[in-house]
């Protein structure tokens, strides 16, 4: 089947197709998803800021300059709305608690799961003592793969700035595996 | 490099998120320092280990919700404003066409009469008879006391001036 492209999908929106808008979304639906809800630590509230995203992006994609990554414009823009929430709502325990129980159940084999528990309540533990800041470096730059350039884009800030946030970030995280994990150094030691 | 300024770059080294030549300078000095390998290989570890967790980990839509979602962010009808769209439909177009319209009415407002009169002569009856209404007016609420008038001859640049009291009695002036 022949798949359109994002540019032709953006002109066909604009010319008030709206069933082109879902098309045009629909390869980054996952990646939206996750990046709000790492950054909130909440499902729930990662839709709605997925939503109020969505409505921006429909709003305002007469704005969106086609030479320009469309995956960086939608990313900012989300990323924009978490940063918002975040200032909205005070961080409570029972989110946390809530992010803690979402994050387990990802795998049906006992053992894989139980590991994976494991260290998913220790990233999740790193990532909650990121700063948003921090936060949202690491994850572009290490969850979703932007280079250092696009993420300076995204969070509108330069590229030293996003050096700096990344470089605490990737310490804060490696300290929190050492103090954690004693067969996390067992692991490093068995591979040198 | 020595140690403290590699394990200051280490971070960064482990997503090869510096310049080629720092990279190859710390590559050379990992290659002969265990102590910062082994934190080198930690950094790797630890990255590696989250990232893999963050693959794993990922929540999705249900397809309904996301329908849902997608269907509300398209629902505003008013948001989409295409660069193509007539102008009418953007807000600033539209209040400066009004502006230029109204400035144009008030000029054709004023200006027409001028126009339109063009190519007829005026009604001299009409004309004097307005004119002596607007003196008179201007006689009744200024309640002037004398009017003066003169009349200058071209031939010979005589001037004659009347004076009329407000009895409107003249008085002759060479």
């Amino acid at each position: 089947m022949w798949m359109k492209n994002e540019d032709e999908l953006v002109s066909e929106v604009l010319e008030g197709d709206q069933s082109s808008f879902e098309l045009l979304l629909r390869p980054y639906r996952q990646g939206l998803l996750n990046m709000a809800y790492r950054m909130t630590g909440n499902v729930e509230e990662a839709k709605e800021i997925c939503q109020e995203a969505l409505i921006k992006i429909y709003r305002y994609l007469h704005r969106f300059k086609k030479e320009k990554s469309f995956k960086s414009w939608v990313y900012k823009i989300t990323m924009n709305s978490a940063y918002d929430s975040l200032r909205k709502r005070k961080k409570s325990e029972d989110i946390i608690e809530s992010q803690k129980r979402q994050a387990f159940d990802v795998s049906s084999d006992p053992e894989k799961q139980f590991l994976n528990r494991e260290i998913g309540t220790k990233i999740e533990s790193c990532l909650q003592n990121l700063s948003p800041k921090e936060k949202a470096v690491f994850l572009l730059r290490d969850g979703d793969g932007f280079s250092v350039e696009e993420t300076s884009k995204i969070l509108k800030c330069s590229s030293l700035s996003v050096r700096t946030h990344l470089s605490r970030a990737r310490k804060k995280i490696r300290a929190q595996f050492e103090q954690s994990n004693l067969g996390f150094r067992k692991e490093v030691k068995s591979e040198l | 490099m020595n140690c403290k300024k590699v394990r200051r770059w280490l971070p960064l080294m482990v997503g090869k998120d510096l310049s080629p030549s720092k990279i190859s300078s710390i590559t050379a000095h990992l290659e002969k320092c265990p102590e910062c390998r082994q934190e080198y290989d930690s950094y790797s570890l630890a990255l590696e280990k989250t990232k893999e967790w963050l693959e794993e980990d990922k929540p999705d839509w249900v397809e309904r919700e996301w329908q849902q979602a997608v269907q509300e962010a398209v629902k505003d009808k008013e948001s989409v404003i295409s660069p193509l769209a007539p102008w009418p439909f953007k807000k600033a177009w539209a209040f400066a066409l009004m502006g230029v319209l109204a400035v144009a009415l008030t000029l054709l407002l004023v200006i027409k009469p001028f126009f339109l009169g063009e190519g007829t002569a005026p009604d001299s009856e009409l004309l004097s008879r307005t004119q002596a209404q607007l003196l008179g007016s201007t006689f009744q609420e200024s309640q002037q006391e004398v009017v003066r008038m003169t009349m200058v001859l071209p031939e010979t640049g005589q001037k004659i001036i009347w004076f009329f009291d407000k009895n409107f009695e003249l008085e002759v002036k060479e």
